[in-house]
């Protein structure tokens, strides 16, 4: 059996991911951002799929230290389960925020979530991901195209803030950081995809937000599509044989991603710098 | 450059911490937790190349401020730097808020600060141009019904460093009252800026902005910043009016903004 992780699974594009991925037959675990949340996924999970294997665990991933936790007990589980092995890492949680706000870490919240929690967690299961002759998917966005990273400010420090400013960078990261991980790991078999999954009715514009966000968001989700649409996307990726070779992906298909955002190096700059800011030397440890 | 910045791993410590950073001022960053500490130092040297050091320590516990002194000295750190941050708040009216809590507001926001000020300033390098960060509050320019206790304490900073601006203004110390209006920093104070809706959207500022603006005024020796133009407004319109007048202004609109939350709740801190 395959097994797959997926990071924000408790509501939205990430939940209807596990739905999908339990539809075909995979071991699914969940990382949920808090107890309560992960638990009633897991019970609606489980009732709509009662003979399914499925599991889950949670932590602020946000926090560098609580994606260590979390890495450690995924690591654990894989262990005496399935000898080590993973098929699928889906780097979906995400978040908005209406203002700068730093982690523990220091980091700005946006960037820390969309971003950096992904490449950490990723880096931490590139074991078992070898092991598994795995794909890694992350959920990007359209909105990644017409923005640049400026990797002088990543983090909004010198420049005003702007909620949709920082979050189109992110999902701009999410595009460089697969980019780059294919061009490190692809000789492996391993494989990454960034994914559009278009504009989805969910909630992710209501929680820890504020005023304007609030409404501009209520107005564009009644325009969204059912996050079962976009998940059907993550399902292909996760299933396909051969493996889909190209990078970025919108209902099921090989769409057009901005490649002026990926001048002057940019994928190793970013893949440089995300190393530094988690702590990392060798991203992945050694070959097996 | 050595700044001491006391509750530096909460939300606005942390922003000043980023600011200081930035401009290469080595810190030694204290706050309750040991372990939010080192995650915010480590965090912080992987962004910049500057010396940090932690020392956590209870502000409100003489033993504990004591050792953080002794230790600066031991390292031989020089102090040209304070930027005080602590300060915690609790959210409910005076009569059915736990005594000890009002006190507690008492003890961090005013005993714990005049023991870091006292020793810093002790400790500060003499050879060099010593600045202080005092962070008040936007609070603290009126009465405050049912954040009176808060606002009294923040009061008590401003004038405090106001007097003492005077007073140590021909040693070469220059003290900035820092008085903003919400800062967006913890789920709480979020939900404290929604439940305010547009005056608490339009009071509310940038974290880094605020950071990097209280620098610029503290280096250049100024006395007292208002960040945003709305709460200067405001904070000009309180001056005009009666104190009286104002706290039943004040009440009414804070009975508002407050309705259905709890009591008791940890809102800065
Ligand atoms: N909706 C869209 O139109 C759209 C379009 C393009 C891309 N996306 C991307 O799709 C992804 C999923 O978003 P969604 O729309 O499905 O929103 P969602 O329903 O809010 O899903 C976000 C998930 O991430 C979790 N999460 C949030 N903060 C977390 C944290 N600090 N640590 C761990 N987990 C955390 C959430 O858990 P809690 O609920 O417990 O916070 C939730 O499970 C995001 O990366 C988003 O950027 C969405």
């Amino acid at each position: 059996m395959q097994t797959a992780v997926i990071t924000g699974a408790t509501s939205g594009i990430g939940y209807a991911t596990a739905d999908a991925l339990l539809k075909k037959g995979f071991h699914v675990l969940i990382i949920g951002r808090t107890m309560h949340n992960t638990l009633q996924a897991l019970s609606s999970l489980r009732e709509a799929y009662p003979h399914a294997s499925i599991n889950g665990f949670y932590g602020d991933l946000m926090q560098q230290d609580e994606v260590h936790r979390v890495a450690d007990e995924i690591i654990a589980y894989l262990q005496t389960h399935t000898e080590g092995a993973l098929s699928v890492l889906i780097n979906n949680a995400g978040a908005v925020r209406t203002w700068y706000t730093t982690t523990l870490d220091g980091i700005e919240q946006q960037f820390a979530l969309n971003h950096l929690a992904g490449f950490l967690l990723t880096h931490r299961l590139m074991r078992s991901l070898r092991l598994g002759h795995g794909r890694m998917i992350l959920t990007s966005s359209a909105s990644h195209k017409h923005c640049r990273i400026r990797f002088d400010d990543i983090m909004y420090q010198r420049r005003r803030y702007s909620c949709l400013g920082a979050y189109k960078q992110t999902k701009l990261c999410n595009v460089l950081f697969a980019e780059e991980y294919n061009r490190r790991f692809a000789s492996e078999g391993l494989r990454a995809y960034a994914v559009d999954p278009g504009l989805v009715n969910t909630e992710i514009g209501f929680k820890q937000t504020g005023g304007l966000v609030k409404l501009v968001w209520a107005l564009r989700k009644a325009q969204g599509v059912p996050a079962e649409k976009s998940a059907r996307t993550f399902a292909m990726l996760a299933t396909a044989q051969p493996a889909e070779t190209n990078l970025y992906y919108y209902d099921c298909k090989p769409v057009a991603y901005d490649r002026h955002a990926f001048s002057g190096d940019a994928p190793q700059l970013l893949f440089d710098l995300s190393q530094r800011l988690c702590g990392i030397t060798t991203f992945g440890g050694e070959r097996l | 450059m050595n700044a001491l910045i006391t509750g530096a791993s909460g939300g606005l410590g942390r922003a000043l911490a980023i600011e200081a950073a930035s401009r290469g001022i080595d810190l030694v960053l204290t706050d309750i937790d040991a372990q939010r500490l080192n995650i915010f130092r480590q965090g912080l040297l992987r962004q910049y190349a500057v010396r940090i050091e932690v020392f956590p320590c209870n502000l409100t516990n003489s033993a504990d401020v004591a050792d953080l002194f002794s230790w600066i000295q031991q390292q031989q750190i020089h102090l040209n730097m304070l930027c005080n941050v602590a300060g915690i708040d609790f959210e409910g009216d005076f009569l059915s808020m736990d005594c000890e809590q009002t006190i507690d507001i008492v003890r961090v926001n005013i005993e714990g600060s005049m023991r870091v000020l006292h020793g810093a300033l002790r400790h500060r390098d003499p050879r060099n141009r010593f600045t202080v960060i005092m962070v008040s509050s936007l609070a603290s320019l009126y009465p405050i019904p049912l954040k009176a206790t808060y606002a009294a304490s923040k009061r008590f900073l401003l004038d405090l460093s106001l007097s003492l601006a005077q007073e140590l203004g021909n040693q070469n110390v220059s003290i900035l009252s820092l008085c903003p209006g919400g800062l967006p920093t913890t789920p709480g104070a979020l939900q404290g800026i929604n439940a305010q809706g547009f005056w608490g959207r339009v009071t509310t500022n940038s974290l880094p902005a605020v950071a990097r603006n209280t620098f610029k005024r503290a280096l250049k020796g100024k006395h007292i910043y208002i960040p945003g133009v709305v709460n200067r407004v405001f904070s000009l319109c309180g001056n005009l009016i009666p104190r009286t007048l104002l706290a039943r202004l004040l009440y009414l609109r804070w009975s508002q903004a407050r309705q259905g939350r709890p009591v008791g709740e940890k809102l800065i801190g």
